[in-house]
């Protein structure tokens, strides 16, 4: 579920943040990319570092995601292209793809023809012999990519039984370029079908039914962020598949890594060297080993579990497990400090010497209100009501039902404790005030 | 006058009878048609005091909030407890007058210690009637005028505890000016007081500007009135002390004031006071409701051309006649 929302937000964001961007500058940093993947720059040290507190940066704030994302996906589906074993044309490809096409309604992206290019002359140069993405089909039956051995490819069934003549699907496991068509159900008039393979993860798609683009009624359906309605499904991997999750993650931190890197326009920066690094480093586990489809998010996340503790910069990681090290140990007793008045204030005393001068007696202070308990009706009682005649029955405001049944108080003078609640009376609200000298 | 003007004066005066009838009738329907809990704002506040708070300090709370009275709580018993008004604190002083020993015990009184007092100096206990607020405000009247008490507590219980609810308490004020707002019919009430036999006219005392207060106090007390009228030599009206004024006499718990002349002690009579209302035999009750609606006036004194005091108009002597009178 949770992968699946992601990998949307990942489509759009994707989008937005390329809208939002300079496309010349996104261009000019692929350019920059492609130059250095070809001349196979070196690894430079003092650019991990900055790059790995960039990620502890992106979750200190949810509001960097979507940049970085978009540059991930890119950065993915290049080097899943450019990875010798990588199978996977299914979510990040495609993705990508779906970006690529948005954009393309509009008119003139340099920067997107840009991609393209580059996209395929990755292709070239890394994988002569990998085919290209399966043209568009008519058979009912249709891999997104054959070339996948290891890969689990899911058999989806997906039909159409809103009539029409001729109907096809496409969406994101075809990056909404190419049309699959579907075959007349034998007995069942009326119901088109098509059985696709596709990999784990969310899908999208449209009908397009005697040249009308059209979404099923009896499929789930949802919007993305540029206001299209579209059909979803989730595909569930099944359980047999013994891929190992740490090799995804590493993997995925690879691509990622180079993602990003390409994406920041360091100017000159080598932008693959992060890739090189690390596929000299784990070459030696993550070679047989096959990568799933997974959201930028979660590849996010991982990633950073993966790296080392040490961040650079005096940082270093925070680990949830540290925080559950000690072992608590429940106990019917009370404590005395909540018990005995003298070990209370034996304990406040400390407590005021530890966090002495500004601090002091802070305990006293009682927190702060929620801001709409602060608005006491109370306080804007006043004895006229209107011009001239006079509140004699007492009529306040009529207050906010938030304040409804707290205590409010004043402070305790020459003795009288005052407190109020305000409580319904049927339709009305009576604010009672309550003076009563302290015991 | 000609026999014209009579024949029409005739007609009027008939003209006259029958509209104040009618409209006094379509007051008493109006007033068994809403209840208590109509009057209430649809927001309010209540100022409750605990019985085991001291005398002197329900005085300050009292004087604090800018009211006469509140409802008292016994949170011993959870249980109303009947109400502080400003007969409570005539007692005290009248009390303490005839006890100057017992100022410790003054001075240490909590509410709960008023009963006792009452029994001390032989004052019959008021009869706390109430009512709940959902019963017709012409009930509530009734029962007012019954228990010659200027304010009812609207007592409800609570579904779930079955304890008691203090809801709010109507006054004789609240209730008239409730009416004078929302019946027209008051306009038609067209026929002068004097005529109406509402008009407390004879044994009305009064005092002068130099009658000691405490004298003023226990007439207060001795004739169950809420005002005493002060006129000067020839008996035109001056001033009025008011059973309320008590409470700023004896303000902090101060009871060396007594020896003063009412004179002084009206000295201490807060900036915003009401004033005196006055009108003669021959206004009419519509007049009457007309102020009641505009101003915060609980008597009307009846005066002669001269300003000379001709008697008294209290709130509960229109009530008692809007309720049963005119027939």
């Amino acid at each position: 579920m949770q992968n699946k929302d992601t990998s949307m937000i990942d489509i759009n964001d994707a989008n937005n943040a390329q809208d939002k961007k300079g496309d010349t500058s996104l261009a000019h940093s692929f350019s920059q990319m492609n130059v250095d993947t070809a001349n196979g720059l070196e690894p430079r040290p003092q650019i991990s570092g900055r790059q790995r507190s960039r990620s502890t940066l992106i979750f200190d704030d949810d509001d960097e995601i979507p940049p970085y994302t978009d540059h991930q996906e890119h950065g993915s589906s290049n080097i899943s292209d450019s990875d010798i074993d990588d199978n996977s044309s299914g979510n990040d490809s495609d993705a990508y793809m779906n970006d690529d096409e948005s954009l393309r309604l509009q008119p003139s992206h340099e920067q997107d023809q840009g991609l393209k290019n580059q996209d395929q002359q990755m292709q070239m140069q890394m994988h002569p012999h990998e085919p290209q993405l399966p043209s568009p089909s008519q058979q009912p039956q249709f891999v997104p990519s054959q070339n996948q051995p290891n890969n689990v490819m899911v058999p989806v069934d997906i039909t159409w039984q809103q009539g029409g003549q001729k109907a096809y699907v496409t969406g994101s496991f075809t990056g909404w370029r190419k049309m699959i068509g579907l075959v007349p159900v034998p007995g069942q008039p009326g119901i088109l079908h098509v059985k696709l393979q596709l990999p784990p993860g969310t899908h999208r798609f449209r009908f397009i039914v005697d040249n009308e683009l059209r979404f099923s009624d009896y499929l789930p359906t949802a919007t993305d962020q540029m206001g299209n309605f579209v059909n979803y499904l989730e595909v569930v991997a099944p359980n047999q598949h013994a891929v190992s999750p740490n090799n995804n993650i590493v993997e995925d931190n690879t691509n990622w890594g180079a993602g990003e890197e390409r994406n920041q326009s360091e100017g000159g920066k080598p932008p693959l060297y992060k890739e090189q690094q690390n596929q000299t480093n784990r070459q030696g586990t993550s070679k047989t080993e096959r990568k799933e489809p997974m959201s930028a998010r979660s590849r996010i996340a991982l990633e950073i579990e993966s790296e080392p503790d040490d961040m650079g910069n005096g940082f270093s990681r925070f680990h949830s497990q540290e925080l559950l090290a000690p072992k608590i140990e429940y106990t019917k007793d009370i404590p005395a400090v909540f018990t005995d008045p003298t070990v209370m204030e034996q304990y406040y005393l400390t407590l005021d010497q530890q966090q002495n001068n500004h601090q002091n007696m802070a305990w006293l202070t009682p927190p702060q209100l929620p801001p709409h308990l602060e608005n006491v009706i109370l306080n804007s009682y006043s004895n006229s009501q209107g011009q001239n005649s006079e509140n004699t029955s007492g009529a306040l405001p009529i207050p906010n039902h938030v304040i409804l049944n707290h205590l409010a108080t004043s402070s305790i003078k020459h003795n009288t404790l005052c407190v109020a609640s305000i409580v319904r009376y049927k339709q009305k609200y009576v604010t009672q005030i309550l003076y009563a000298p302290l015991q | 006058m000609n026999e014209t003007g009579a024949v029409s004066d005739s007609h009027d005066v008939e003209k006259v009878l029958v509209e104040q009838k009618l409209a006094v009738e379509s007051i008493r329907t109006f007033l068994k048609s809403k209840t208590s809990y109509d009057v209430l704002p649809v927001s309010y506040r209540l100022v409750v005091l605990d019985t085991s708070l001291l005398v002197k300090k329900s005085l300050n709370v009292l004087l604090q909030n800018n009211i006469v009275s509140a409802p008292l709580w016994d949170s011993k018993s959870s249980k109303f407890a009947g109400l502080l008004t400003s007969n409570d604190f005539i007692n005290v002083i009248q009390y303490y007058f005839s006890n100057p020993d017992k100022f410790e015990l003054i001075d240490k009184l909590q509410l709960e210690g008023l009963r006792d007092v009452e029994r001390a100096i032989g004052v019959e206990p008021l009869d706390t009637a109430s009512i709940h607020p959902s019963r017709p405000l012409f009930e509530a009247c009734l029962k007012m005028l019954d228990s010659k008490s200027r304010r009812i507590p609207l007592i409800d219980k609570d579904e779930e505890t079955h304890r008691e609810i203090v809801v709010s308490v109507l006054t004789q004020y609240r209730i008239l000016k409730f009416v004078s707002l929302n019946c027209r019919e008051t306009h038609f009430l067209k026929r002068p007081i004097g005529d109406l036999g509402i008009v407390s006219d004879h044994e009305v005392k009064s005092c002068h500007m130099t009658t000691p207060v405490i004298d003023v106090i226990q007439l207060l007390s001795q004739g169950g009135v809420s005002s005493i009228p002060i006129v000067d030599d020839q008996g035109i009206l001056v001033n009025v002390y008011e059973a309320v004024d008590v409470l700023g006499l004896i303000k902090g718990g101060i009871y060396n004031d007594l020896s003063l002349s009412v004179g002084e002690a009206l000295m201490r009579r807060s900036d915003d006071f009401e004033g005196v209302y006055t009108c003669t035999r021959n206004d009419r009750l519509s007049t009457i409701m007309d102020n009641i609606r505009k101003s915060r006036v609980h008597r009307f004194f009846v005066v002669d051309e001269a300003g000379r005091l001709a008697g008294v108009l209290t709130l509960s002597d229109i009530l008692n006649y809007i309720l049963l009178g005119a027939n």
